[in-house]
């Protein structure tokens, strides 16, 4: 009884937050503002930011007694999901995740979109770290793929000592930014002997889970619409006096990508669900490695197919079945690639073993 | 027929519970996780334990002697016979054609053949495909032939999962060639000792007789043993197989293999070479994420919402990942894998008789290809 009318709850949530999203995600598909956006400025828009503020956005993984929002995984994975689909460059997800981390600490200025918050957690690329970066009670290191680090006013940076809010223009920060395939300009964040307060984070390993499985449903949404504009394209294109969608190759690569996602929707949602109930760290290591993997993989699927099945037209940048393909190959390995969430996984089933 | 408890009106753990400890108590001296499937005279004791419980046909109507179990109840059921293992019955006749007389028998046929499903009396087979009508099944041409009040039957039918142990068959025949082929096949029932129906045992590649070639000539069947009307049959056919269509994905099969697998990697020492355990857990997930997506159909059975054309997913997904992991066993157990016995003799473990067991699961039942058809056209809406 309970759980059914829990279930009701989250999809109501969920239906509402998916109905605000369209605020910045066109529901018509139009990617015509993510175009004009990439390699300008900072890469996002920080009206958009403000938009997503003013929605609520930030205050979703706050506790209620936080003065946040206190909505479940499962909501912020059915928003992350749109927000894929609609390729948003702004880094939501990382806001959602300072916010969770910080709690009711989150400076009123962030929570009103005045100011854009991101975090700071990666200790070194290609790896899951995020304990470096505390030296004496100031902030000493770096930390690196920063969402949205050219434009952010604050930094949320997580060390093993906690959680530190750092505003850029702070004594001892130096942000270099990058830009990556899609447009955005992420960065490297140095601190060099910052004073900040750092305030105890023991929920860190879990917000950071959190990120990584609401970053699967990001890729989830774009895996979705990328399948979708390639069967459109299936449907349509003719050689040989037919749609090319009509010959049984192509039919069943599109099946086998149908299929993929299905599964990775299945798993983000039910691990979700899972998270939201209370899972074990054990369970939740493995659920995040998990639909991260599967994510991961059905993003750089459905990018490789697309290309090839929109023929010559995939490899040209006035098709927007590329913007898809290069926010994929850019996001694919953030949060962890593969190879990653393998050795967490691998590491996983050593411990069980040893146990 | 006595009437059967409400079980669904017991809790699931309560329901649980009392399979399990029916089933420890109950199940014969026969074995227990078996790879290949056996025959009447073995499972045959197993068969009738649950026709006298009254278990042996779960999802029928308690009205007709079943169990009129929900497809939660019924899952569970299947979990805990999966847990402990027992040999699966010839289940055609409460699986098939059962709920198909169901809905499209007339009074007489249900009265005179769910009885003898439920007491065992009755072993079905079914005779759908042949030579010349596999994945393209609508091209039978096993012919029946009006002839007075009989049907006069002519033709071959092939691949009838243990035929050689029932004693009745249903069959598609062509009642009509002058018509489009879907419109001119009739679903008939035809006893096996009836005059010139003869059978041929099929070696498959495990050297087990588990199907057979039925051969008919001038096999006569009265007229009233036809199901719904003539040249209906393929409806009657492709109406709906219940809760099964959910079910033939479940995880259960490539969830088994893979704790063999881990059996079989740690006897050949390999369980702690990272080569195999990047293989392993990628195989895990993938299990678990079909889980995952089985449940997905099952809340959908639970809340008696539609099941559509997509549910095909799971089954390719299924007997792929069942395939993958038994190659994976085969690696694993190297050398020993091309023994037809391993050196201990245990066919739970021995990765050859997986990956053969592996193999019709994409074949039977809708092969992976026609699925994927069907699903191109069905579910992804691309053009034929």
């Amino acid at each position: 009884m309970m759980d059914g009318t829990m279930n009701e709850d989250w999809i109501e949530n969920a239906r509402m937050i998916v109905e605000s999203a369209r605020a910045v995600v066109p529901a018509d598909g139009n990617l015509a503002r993510v175009r004009a956006a990439r390699f300008q400025g900072c890469g996002f828009d920080r009206a958009v930011m403000a938009q997503a503020a003013e929605l609520g956005w930030p205050l979703m993984r706050v506790a209620e007694d936080a003065g946040g929002l206190g909505l479940g995984l499962r909501e912020t994975c059915a928003l992350m999901e749109v927000l894929g689909a609609g390729l948003l460059p702004e880094p939501v997800l990382s806001t959602i995740t300072a916010a969770a981390l910080l709690q009711e600490a989150l400076p009123e200025e962030a929570m009103t979109g005045e100011a854009v918050i991101v975090t700071a957690w990666q200790d070194a690329t290609g790896d899951q770290g995020w304990q470096g970066g505390a030296r004496d009670g100031t902030l000493q290191g770096t930390k690196v793929h920063v969402p949205g680090a050219d434009g952010a006013d604050l930094f949320a940076v997580l060390t093993c000592a906690g959680v530190a809010i750092v505003p850029r223009d702070a004594q001892g920060v130096t942000v270099e930014s990058a830009e990556t395939l899609d447009g955005c300009r992420p960065g490297r964040v140095r601190l060099d002997g910052v004073a900040a307060e750092i305030l105890p984070c023991p929920r860190a390993e879990a917000v950071l889970q959190d990120a990584r499985l609401a970053h699967a449903a990001y890729l989830l949404g774009l895996s979705g619409r990328a399948l979708e504009i390639t069967l459109d394209y299936l449907r349509v294109r003719e050689q040989f006096g037919r749609p090319i969608g009509s010959f049984q190759s192509l039919q069943h690569r599109a099946t086998e990508m149908k299929i993929s996602l299905e599964l990775s929707r299945a798993a983000i949602f039910a691990t979700a669900r899972r998270f939201d109930a209370g899972a074990d760290p054990r369970a939740r290591a493995h659920g995040a490695a998990r639909c991260k993997l599967r994510a991961s993989a059905l993003a750089m699927l459905v990018a490789r197919e697309a290309v090839q099945m929109h023929g010559a037209m995939g490899i040209t940048d006035e098709a927007d079945i590329g913007l898809f393909v290069r926010k994929a190959m850019a996001e694919a390995n953030t949060y962890g690639s593969p190879r990653e969430q393998r050795a967490t996984l691998t590491g996983l089933l050593a411990e069980e073993h040893a146990a | 027929m006595t009437g059967q408890p409400d079980y669904n009106a017991m809790s699931d753990d309560d329901f649980r519970a009392m399979v399990r400890s029916f089933v420890e108590a109950s199940y014969p001296d026969i074995p227990r996780h078996s790879l290949s499937r056996l025959h009447w005279h073995e499972v045959k004791p197993w068969y009738l334990i649950l026709s006298q419980k009254g278990w042996i046909c779960p999802t029928w109507p308690r009205e007709h002697g079943g169990m009129g179990l929900t497809a939660g109840k019924h899952l569970i059921m299947i979990e805990e016979f999966e847990r402990y293992g027992c040999a699966r019955v010839n289940d055609i006749g409460p699986v098939m054609l059962g709920p198909l007389l169901l809905r499209h028998g007339s009074e007489e046929q249900k009265a005179q053949f769910l009885p003898r499903i439920l007491s065992g009396e009755d072993v079905w087979a079914q005779g759908y495909s042949e030579p010349g009508a596999g994945s393209d099944l609508a091209a039978v041409r096993c012919e029946a032939v009006r002839d007075g009040d009989d049907w006069v039957i002519n033709g071959q039918k092939t691949w009838c999962t243990l035929g050689m142990d029932a004693n009745w068959v249903f069959i598609l025949a062509r009642t009509d060639k002058t018509v489009k082929k879907q419109a001119g096949i009739s679903f008939l029932l035809v006893p096996m000792d009836a005059p010139g129906v003869t059978i041929r045992n099929i070696e498959n590649l495990e050297l087990e007789a588990e199907f057979c070639e039925v051969f008919f000539d001038d096999v006569r069947v009265p007229a009233d043993h036809i199901v719904g009307r003539v040249n209906d049959g393929w409806s009657v056919a492709k109406a709906l197989l219940g809760h099964e269509r959910v079910f033939i994905g479940a995880p259960r099969l490539s969830a088994s293999a893979l704790a063999r697998l881990g059996h079989i990697a740690r006897r050949a020492g390999v369980w702690d070479d990272p080569v195999f355990r990047d293989r392993y857990v990628t195989l895990q997930c993938d299990v678990m994420d079909l889980t995952d997506l089985f449940e997905t159909y099952v809340d959908r059975l639970r809340d008696g919402r539609e099941i559509g054309a997509d549910v095909a997913m799971l089954k390719i997904f299924q007997s792929e990942l069942y395939q993958r992991i038994s190659e994976l066993m085969m690696e694993v157990a190297a050398e020993d894998s091309g023994l037809r016995a391993t050196p201990e003799g245990d066919r739970q473990l021995h990765a050859a008789a997986t990956w053969l067991s592996a193999r019709p699961t994409t074949i039977f039942g809708g092969s992976t290809e026609i699925m994927r058809n069907m699903l191109a056209k069905a579910v992804l809406e691309l053009p034929s």
